[in-house]
């Protein structure tokens, strides 16, 4: 494996801030679209989803440009550029712009807040109409397939039929998956990363760490908690499990080691001695300042309910894909290892649905596709690239 | 078509362009993989030699094996794994009974290097060195027939004396045992 050019910066946009950073979309706002009479497959019916959403990029005069991006458990609809109020990057930053991997200049891109999530779609924190009051635990269970149908409103509402791709990592790669089998006419090229077709027992496990550490926080009130009195703490230590699976051991080592945090106080068996301790602390508490700790649930537990297939055959549910997928994993993701894509893109190939599969070599865990990393953003830009002329082709010569 | 050790893709994507012919490669390494990418080729990163159980049985008209086949530790359970997912199989592999390679050890009594085979013995990605008479037993062990072979050398097709005058071969096959099962 080789170690990354120097000058890379090791981390992503979410949770930390990066000195002197420079988006090239400038600063980029979130808009937003209310859907009335949502139903969801628990049988609830919502009278009314508000989606958070911001789209990059122009659509194209046959609208024929349009991608979906999906964010993954802790994303926003921010992608790219700069939030006008926090100055902060979008969470993709790195991979969606001018010239970039999901390049703003060729496609119109869309990213919205997930069904369940707490950046401005409706999710556990928005009020229940009949009691004024916010759901809560009261929030009916939402699932990967919500998630979808939620977002095929708001591409039906932005005029597109058919989008060009579909791409997303992790919880991303699940709705990308779900929208290449349940809407198979309206994608063209499906790009999962580092995901999986269902959650295994591991990954349920952490996900349910994270759970009790908010379930037992002594704010937390079986879910009932007020907005002044929140189960931080069990949130923050909820992000601190999810953060170590999302790096890996080099990651680690190479980011820290066995550092110490000054100030030095070995004696202390109560303080932070090691480097890691504290930017575990730095990364929850910086989670629980913009995350909600029912979302946390609802996410997870829609993460762990997740089977693309729902108990029928996978040829079956893979066969009505129409789409082309590129699948990508990160040799060093032990989260969701390599062995679930390859098992993915086999079912796939068994379907005889067109799959290419790269397994990068990124030396950074889980979180190898929110990095910068020069390997993925190529194999995404020059994809998309081809497909899109190939699509192109095709159209002109079915004209001719 | 399925390439197994399509490398950077130059080939297929040749072979794509020319011929439009539906096909895709098997490459183990990753900066190969994504060259392939680049060309626009449908990839599938892998080691063959863990088998090709991605693809069902007679998923492909064609498989081949062009550049690789002397490189495999087990050419036996590849072969017979690209006649499952296959229906005929091309392989290419340098003649070691070649007339310069048997001067070579005769005559300097060292392990040959040739334009065929171009590397020393310790650099050499080559495991197994054969010639055409080797290559038919093989084939006959099998249950596999050749359905056509070309040779080559240094001045183009080598038609007298192959197993003699050939550095390069290039043979289709086809398995008669499934052929047998079929009637």
């Amino acid at each position: 494996m080789k170690d990354p050019p120097a000058g890379i910066l090791q981390g992503d946009l979410q949770d930390q801030k990066i000195a002197g950073y420079q988006s090239h979309l400038g600063v980029t706002r979130t808009q937003s679209v209310t859907f009335h009479g949502v139903q969801v497959q628990s049988g609830f019916t919502f009278d009314q989803v508000e989606v958070a959403y911001q789209t990059l990029g122009t659509l194209s005069p046959r609208r024929d440009n349009a991608i979906l991006v999906c964010h993954a458990l802790s994303g926003t609809a921010h992608v790219a550029g700069l939030h006008p109020e926090t100055g902060r990057p979008g969470w993709w930053d790195f991979h969606v712009g001018p010239g970039k991997a999901i390049d703003t200049d060729k496609f119109f891109v869309v990213c919205s807040n997930v069904l369940g999530g707490c950046d401005g779609t409706t999710g556990p924190l928005s009020t229940c109409p009949e009691t004024g009051k916010p759901y809560g635990m009261d929030f009916p269970l939402v699932t990967v397939r919500d998630m979808v149908e939620v977002q095929a409103k708001l591409i039906e509402h932005l005029g597109i039929s058919q989008l060009f791709a579909v791409i997303g990592g992790s919880m991303g790669g699940m709705q990308a998956l779900t929208w290449a089998v349940h809407f198979p006419e309206r994608v063209r090229v499906c790009v999962p990363i580092a995901t999986c077709v269902s959650h295994n027992a591991m990954q349920i496990a952490f996900n349910e760490i994270g759970r009790r550490a908010i379930m037992t926080d002594p704010n937390s009130n079986s879910g009932k908690y007020t907005s002044d009195r929140r189960p931080n703490r069990g949130l923050a230590v909820a992000r601190m499990v999810g953060h170590v699976t999302y790096l890996s051991e080099y990651a680690m080592a190479r980011k820290f080691g066995r550092a110490l945090q000054p100030p030095v106080n070995p004696a202390a068996a109560d303080e932070a001695l090691f480097a890691v301790e504290s930017y575990l602390h730095h990364q929850g508490e910086s989670f629980v300042s913009r995350f909600d700790p029912s979302s946390f649930i609802y996410l997870t537990k829609a993460l762990d309910q997740f089977d693309l297939f729902g108990g029928k055959p996978p040829d079956e549910v893979l066969r009505r894909a129409q789409a082309r997928f590129l699948v990508i994993s990160f040799a060093s993701d032990w989260l969701y290892p390599p062995a679930q894509s390859r098992e993915l893109v086999r079912l796939l190939k068994r379907a005889r649905v067109a799959a290419t599969y790269i397994n990068l070599e990124t030396l950074y865990g889980h979180d190898s596709f929110l990095i910068e990393n020069p390997e993925f953003a190529n194999v995404v830009r020059h994809y998309l690239g081809n497909e899109y002329r190939n699509a192109d082709f095709k159209e002109a010569g079915a004209a001719i | 078509m399925l390439d197994l050790g399509t490398g950077d893709g130059a080939f297929l994507e040749r072979l794509v362009r020319a011929r439009h012919v539906t096909a895709e490669g098997v490459e183990k390494d990753p900066d190969l993989v994504a060259r392939c990418i680049q060309r626009g080729l449908v990839v599938h990163q892998g080691n063959i030699a863990e088998g090709l159980d991605q693809y069902g049985d007679q998923t492909f008209d064609c498989v081949l094996l062009l550049g690789t086949f002397q490189e495999l530790i087990s050419p036996v359970e590849i072969v017979r794994e690209a006649f499952r997912v296959g229906r005929q199989v091309i392989i290419a592999y340098s003649n070691f009974a070649h007339y310069g390679v048997r001067l070579q050890v005769l005559f300097r009594g060292r392990t040959p290097v040739t334009k065929s085979l171009p590397q020393v013995w310790y650099r050499t990605a080559n495991l197994h060195f054969l010639s055409i008479l080797d290559f038919r037993e093989f084939c006959r062990q099998l249950g596999v027939s050749v359905i056509r072979q070309d040779c080559f050398n240094a001045h183009g097709k080598a038609v007298i004396l192959p197993n003699v005058f050939a550095a390069e071969v290039v043979t289709l096959l086809e398995s008669y045992i499934r052929k047998l099962n079929q009637t």
